[in-house]
């Protein structure tokens, strides 16, 4: 839309700093417009035309917000003038918004079907060429989702191969996207007879015929995939099968290469899938503890609260470094610290187990480095006597997990643990019992005890 | 040939899970990470790059639709969740005020609150910028007024109640007062203009006494003015010190009152070049810098962000408190009861608690944190926050003060007690009553561009150690307890998000206080004047969804609201600040990037429901529209208790810049109501959601009812004064005798404009028989046909001299004056009404401001006396004083004016109508304007 207002901040000439100033440094307002309207400044007065078609766009705007979808399909008969525009500008940017528009009104419209969607995109395509690729790619995935795999696929080609003008770097990585969708086209199709294969006997007559169907798209996806992942980017479904189909191949070193690649490349947005994905892979592969421990440290560092952090502490426990045992005890306190993760029992049950095991292994010190920047918190985020009520309302498991967390840490006088003591709870009243004597003897609060 | 593997490949989904350890399984999914996002093309760079294909497509359909992870031809019944059908339905078709109860008044006897116990000022820290003031000394500024002291009970009668609704409100200042109107007629981009001239040539004249009078002071005291002055007594000579004493009555050359004292006339004309161009340029430079202020302020009201109106809910789910600001200035705190009877609408219960403070509240927030219930208070320069007992009684834990300006404060939602609170100075400090304040974060310069706004704003994260920051330029997550200045950049205004070319965040919010199991509790607002992002601090800088939301205001308002049913759709609700709200619908639950789960979807405004007041006066439907067009400054949402109703309505409540409280029902268009047509539809059925919702007889007397309270305050008194030049010796006894005369008159009829009543004939008294309106001449055609006629017969020439003679004869001459006199002396819109706007009806809702101001300023000074001439290019509400003012003034040589009047014909004159001036004798220009008089 070719706001007035942007016609104000346009190129700005000697007598119009003076506006730019005051419509406030760099900040743009779209509400400008209307206010300015309100006070006849001079200038250019808006053409009939410019003013119906204008005033036509928000009608549909306003009719779509309401979802009154017939209303706006009647509107948008009338606001195909806009292509007619003598402003070359609003000319140019018209076959976008009604593509939009337009999409929109089909997509939800009940009467409308897949053929009225198809014609209307095969039709918006070829006015002004501009869009072709855009409309193509929404168009393959208005058909996807519709189930229409063959038809997306063929649109996909057509575009593939649409030529027009010269090539923009902008169109490359459009042209990229559509190859990799493609792609991704051809990994279903790919996976689906390889689900076929795998209910097929080795001696059926037709499993030959399957497998070799199956090999055959193999290159095809892999060069259409291979180009866009390059592109930094989050490319999470398109790695995903990719990687899945070397793996299936053997080409192992060229998965990992494409997964490692993905997960380390600086120009990348620091994903958690990309490492997610490295993590599972190494685990398929059965790859050394080390390695495994390596890429989970750098996605510890992302996202403390994910749920592998609790595999991470379980390989870091087992592991011979000292160093290992000590993150094993920050991964636990990490995960604890988030807000989502207060009730997750096993991350509460392995801290009270290692917790244990870390002051019985003589290492207060550890104890002490995490408690110290989470004392003035902890208490009142998880140990406060609102939890301690509910909690034991709730999951009385998760009560007593906690509890022992915090006497061990807090000392016997603390109010969650005093609450969960004073229940009397018939099943649990042994294990209530041990979980007293031991924060007797370890708590982190008497370290006389503790050596 | 073909190597197997001995593993058979199942899809991954499943054998991803099957790889996991069971107890992944047991896991809360509230923090899941998508397993799958959204592909997303990733540029570092400035915004505002258009070389990028911009990928995050922007129609509403698309963000429904995710890739699919695996086979599509499952997604048809699994992945694909788009609900055509995502409606909420108002119960009306706009909002209503809201209204006191009157029967529910001995209910529940509204709660009397506790004076605050004093509470020991916490030790600031030494080199924070805020400094912590107890309550004890905040009572000692005056900041902090408990009227309501222990047991006061409220005022028991609802009439009193209900006109706290209705403070007197000033919609202020628009583009029309500050920008410049004319400019060059064919430039082909206009430009945006700041008036200072016209504003300062009214100040001038208008204010004169305050833009002279002191210069005068000064130069009385810094000059030595007594000479041998006694030797020359001449006439022709003014002492200079008389003149200094009274230059509150200079006015500047072209202003029509320089000149009705000669000397102020004479000092006018020997002091103007120097009092004109040093008194000018001093103002206009003042005056510059304000308008400046004001025409940004215009731009984007940024003082509101967050909203000011939140909900505590009570001891019941029936009954909670709306806890906003009221009063003119916004600077009273209301705790008001609100009782929410299910099939009923919500009521008022009782009179509000109120707290006096001394500034204008600007946010309030809420939080219940672990059982407790938090109220946090934000003010230009003072923040407080307030603790809900258990008698639901606000108690104040401590106020602050913020010297720079505070721009934000936002509860925590992990630790009660907990605040973040941000200033203009660039510091975001961690706040809470036990411990006081720690310094979390101070930047002066914006994160990511250099920005000229000063705006910043604190939020919350999943972590409770990790607060957002934000500013104009992008959102930086900070760890409190790491080494201060380093962070995260969450969200950068930038190529990153594919911004817009002067594209800037206007708000950002924590979306993780619902402990819903719909979204992730790490997903982040953030909305800019186009678009509205969702980031998740476990990716940042990519955000998870943009939707561009097209709000034609800015956007400083937003709530997620609870899910309608267990279906895991969670509205979000968007404000504009100029009353347009919105419906969002995100689904994104378990492992699922978010997205829009249906189209978005607008709710009635405020002005959609002018409709449900009775027809009024023009000038009280003008007075009705503009407060029902103020700014929204605040949103809140609760579920009404319906025990037995499948799914749950929501009631809204807005909260307009003018303190008036409204109220909208909405309920969810259930799938079965969808279902139930979903065969052969008829177009009405399908189609038609035009509001089915239509007014109740009781929501217009609701309507009436409030409308009465909002008349009954009186507006504001117009704050102009005469000039304050003598001109009592001047006044000849028989000018004084008609003064009072017309005083009186003129007294009834200023009242009868400042209440905005219509005239009606006993307030002019006894009226005399009008003057019949002059028989319409014989028309041009007629002369024309006649002196054809007599032309024709070859007389011509006869026919000429005698016409010669009857327009220059005495027949017409006498009526001339007269009725000019009628017309100058009336209070008829001719004087000063464009003749193109004749077309509008008198009542056009645009009265005071619209036409008031259209002529330059200029005025020859030769020009005449008549009231009308001095009316124009001054305000239409005071053109009525000033013609009476006028009208004492002595009578102008010349000039058969004004003051020639005899009283009777004056009176009759009120009901000029347009009529008369469509005579052809009568027309403005028909005025002696370029007499000389006076000696000019």
């Amino acid at each position: 839309m070719s706001d007035f207002s942007e016609e104000l901040k346009g190129p700005v000439t000697d007598d119009e700093v003076e506006t730019s100033v005051l419509t406030g440094a760099g900040m743009h307002f779209p509400w400008l417009q209307t206010y300015v309207e309100t006070v006849a400044i001079g200038g250019k007065r808006k053409k009939d035309f410019a003013q119906t078609t204008s005033a036509c766009l928000s009608f549909i705007q306003e009719a779509l917000l309401k979802h009154q979808w017939q209303q706006a399909a009647e509107y948008m008969y009338s606001y195909f003038q806009t292509l007619e525009d003598s402003d070359s500008y609003k000319r140019q940017a018209a076959p976008e918004i009604i593509w939009k528009l337009g999409s929109e009104i089909l997509f939800y419209h009940p009467k409308s079907n897949m053929e009225t969607f198809n014609t209307f995109a095969d039709r918006m395509k070829n006015i002004g060429v501009m869009n072709y690729l855009k409309i193509s790619l929404q168009h393959a995935l208005y058909l996807l989702h519709h189930g229409m795999l063959k038809d997306a696929k063929r649109n996909l080609s057509e575009a593939e191969t649409w030529r027009h003008g010269e090539n923009t770097s902008s169109r490359g990585i459009l042209i990229n996207l559509i190859q990799a969708y493609k792609g991704l086209l051809q990994y279903y199709t790919w996976s689906k007879k390889k689900m076929e294969l795998s209910k097929l006997d080795k001696d059926d007559y037709a499993y030959n015929a399957v497998a070799q169907d199956v090999f055959n798209h193999s290159w095809k996806t892999s060069a259409n995939i291979s180009a866009l992942i390059k592109i930094p980017g989050v490319w999470d479904p398109f790695v995903k099968s990719y990687v899945e189909m070397l793996e299936f191949y053997g080409d192992r070193d060229g998965a990992q290469e494409v997964l490692t690649n993905y997960a380390y490349d600086e120009k990348f947005p620091s994903n958690p899938n990309a490492h997610i994905y490295l993590y599972n892979f190494l685990k398929r592969q059965k790859a050394p503890r080390s390695k495994m421990i390596s890429v989970l440290k750098i996605l510890y560092q992302i996202v403390p609260s994910h749920k592998l952090m609790l595999e991470f502490h379980t390989l870091l426990r087992k592991s011979e470094k000292e160093e290992h045992r000590k993150l094993g005890l920050e991964v636990l306190f990490g995960v604890l610290d988030f807000a989502g993760c207060t009730k997750n029992i096993t991350a509460w049950k392995y801290l009270a187990k290692y917790l244990k095991k870390t002051l019985m292994g003589n290492h207060l010190a550890w104890v002490q480095d995490e408690w110290n920047s989470r004392k003035n918190w902890w208490p009142n985020f998880h140990f406060s006597y609102f939890w301690a009520k509910s909690d034991w309302k709730e999951d009385t498991a998760l009560a007593c997990e906690k509890a022992f967390v915090a006497g061990l840490l807090l000392g016997k006088g603390c109010r969650y643990f005093r609450y969960i003591l004073k229940q009397d709870h018939q099943i649990l009243g042994k294990k209530i019992k041990r979980m007293k004597r031991s924060v007797k003897k370890y708590s982190i609060v008497n370290p006389r005890l503790s050596y | 040939m073909m190597k197997f593997r001995a593993e058979p490949w199942r899809p991954l989904p499943a054998s991803s899970f099957s790889r996991w350890p069971v107890w992944c399984l047991v896991l809360i999914s509230g923090m899941d990470f998508p397993r799958s996002l959204r592909p997303a093309l990733f540029m570092t760079g400035p915004l505002g790059l258009s070389d990028i294909p911009d990928l995050s497509f922007m129609c509403s359909w698309q963000h429904a639709l995710t890739v699919p992870e695996t086979q599509p031809q499952n997604s048809e019944n699994g992945a694909l969740h788009v609900t055509k059908d995502l409606l909420w339905e108002p119960a009306t078709p706009g909002p209503l005020p809201m209204l006191p109860s009157l029967i529910g008044e001995g209910l529940i006897p509204p709660g009397s609150f506790h004076t605050a116990p004093p509470i020991l000022p916490a030790a600031p820290t030494p080199d924070t910028f805020l400094s912590l003031l107890s309550l004890c000394s905040l009572r000692a500024l005056g900041c902090l007024q408990l009227p309501r002291a222990s047991g006061c009970t409220p005022v028991p009668s609802p009439a009193l109640s209900i006109t706290t609704s209705s403070d007197p409100w000033d919609p202020g200042l628009t583009a029309r007062d500050l920008l410049f109107r004319g400019g060059y007629r064919y430039r082909r981009r206009p430009r945006i203009v700041l008036d200072v001239t016209e504003q300062i040539s009214r100040f001038l004249w208008d204010h004169g006494d305050v833009a002279f009078a002191p210069l005068g002071k000064l130069m009385l005291e810094n000059f030595k003015l007594e000479g041998a002055g006694s030797r020359t007594k001449k006439t022709t000579v003014v002492s200079v010190k008389k003149l200094l004493q009274d230059l509150g009555g200079h006015q500047p050359w072209g202003c029509p009152w320089a000149y009705l004292s000669n000397r102020q006339r004479r000092f006018s004309i020997l002091g103007g070049p120097i009092l004109g161009t040093s008194v000018a340029s001093h103002l206009a430079e003042l005056l510059h810098e304000e308008l400046v202020l004001r025409w940004e302020q215009l731009l984007l009201d940024e003082a509101c962000t967050g909203g000011a109106l939140a909900w505590v809910p009570g001891r019941t789910p029936q009954f909670g408190q709306l806890v906003y600001p009221a009063g003119g200035a916004l600077d009273r705190l209301h705790f008001q009861e609100v009782v929410l009877s299910p099939g009923d609408s919500p009521q008022f219960l009782g009179n509000p608690g109120r707290i006096q403070l001394q500034g204008p509240v600007r946010q309030v927030v809420t939080c219940t944190v672990q059982g407790e219930t938090l109220l946090a208070v934000r003010s230009d320069y003072h923040c407080a926050v307030w603790k809900f007992g258990k008698q639901w009684q606000p108690t104040l834990l401590q106020a602050m003060q913020v010297e720079k300006g505070a721009t934000g404060i936002s509860l925590s939602p992990h630790l009660p007690g907990e605040l973040a609170i941000c200033s203009r100075s660039g510091a975001v400090c961690l706040w809470s009553p036990e411990d006081g304040l720690q310094q979390v974060y101070k930047d002066p310069e914006t994160l990511v561009f250099r920005d000229s706004s000063s705006w910043r704003w604190a939020d919350f994260t999943a972590h409770p150690r990790v607060l957002t920051v934000g500013d104009r330029t992008g959102v930086k997550m900070v760890d409190t307890q790491g080494p201060p200045g380093c962070g995260l950049l969450l969200f950068r205004v930038g190529a990153e998000a594919s911004c817009q070319k002067g594209e800037r965040v206007l708000l950002t919010q924590y979306l993780g206080h619902s402990s819903s199991e719909c979204l992730p509790p790490t997903l982040h607002l953030v909305c800019t004047q186009f678009s509205l992002y969702l980031v998740d601090e476990r990716l940042p800088l990519v955000p998870m969804l943009k939707w561009n939301h097209g709000l034609p205001s800015p956007l400083l308002l937003a709530r997620l609201l609870p899910p309608p049913r267990p279906s895991c759709v969670q509205p979000l609700l968007l404000g504009g600040q100029g009353g347009q709200l919105q419906l969002l619908h995100l689904a994104g639950e378990g492992a699922s990037v978010p997205r829009l789960a249906g189209p978005p979807q607008s709710l009635p405004s405020r002005t959609d429901s002018l409709p449900a007041f009775p027809l009024l006066e023009p000038k009280i439907q003008w007075r009705l529209q503009e407060r029902l067009k103020a700014p929204t400054i605040g949103l809140a949402a609760v579920v009404p208790p319906l025990l037995s109703a499948p799914t749950r309505g929501l009631v809204l409540f807005q909260l307009s810049a003018a303190g008036d409280v409204f109220y909208q029902q909405l309920r969810p268009q259930t799938d079965s109501d969808h279902h139930r047509d979903s065969g052969p539809r008829s177009d009405t059925e399908s189609d038609c959601r035009a509001p089915t919702a239509s007014w109740t007889s009781q929501d217009t007397a609701g309507c009436s009812q409030w409308l009465k309270a909002l008349l009954k305050v009186p507006l504001a008194p117009p704050v102009w004064t005469a000039p304050t030049f003598t001109h009592r010796q001047l006044l000849g006894s028989v000018e004084l005798r008609r003064e009072e005369e017309e005083g009186q008159r003129s007294d009834v009829l200023r009242k009868a404009m400042a209440q905005g009543r219509l005239l009606l004939q006993r307030d002019l008294g006894s009226l005399p028989a009008a003057e019949p309106p002059p028989a319409p001449e014989s028309g041009p055609e007629d002369k024309l046909s006649e002196r054809l006629g007599e032309a024709w017969a070859g007389r011509g020439a006869a026919w000429w001299e005698r016409q010669q003679g009857r327009t220059s004869g005495p027949g017409r001459q006498p009526r001339r004056p007269k009725r000019r006199t009628q017309l100058s002396s009336s209070f008829s819109l001719s004087g000063h009404v464009d003749p193109s706007e004749d077309t509008s009806p008198p009542h056009s809702p645009e009265w005071p401001p619209a036409d008031a101001l259209p002529q330059p300023p200029v005025t020859p000074p030769s020009q005449e006396l008549t009231p009308d001439a001095c009316a124009q290019g001054v305000p239409a509400e005071r053109q009525q004083m000033l013609r009476d003012y006028m009208a004492k003034l002595p009578p102008q040589r010349g000039t058969p004016g004004c003051a020639a009047t005899p009283p009777s014909s004056q009176a009759s004159s009120v009901w000029t109508t347009r009529s008369q001036q469509h005579t052809p004798v009568l027309s403005g220009s028909q005025r002696p304007r370029k007499k000389p008089r006076m000696g000019f």
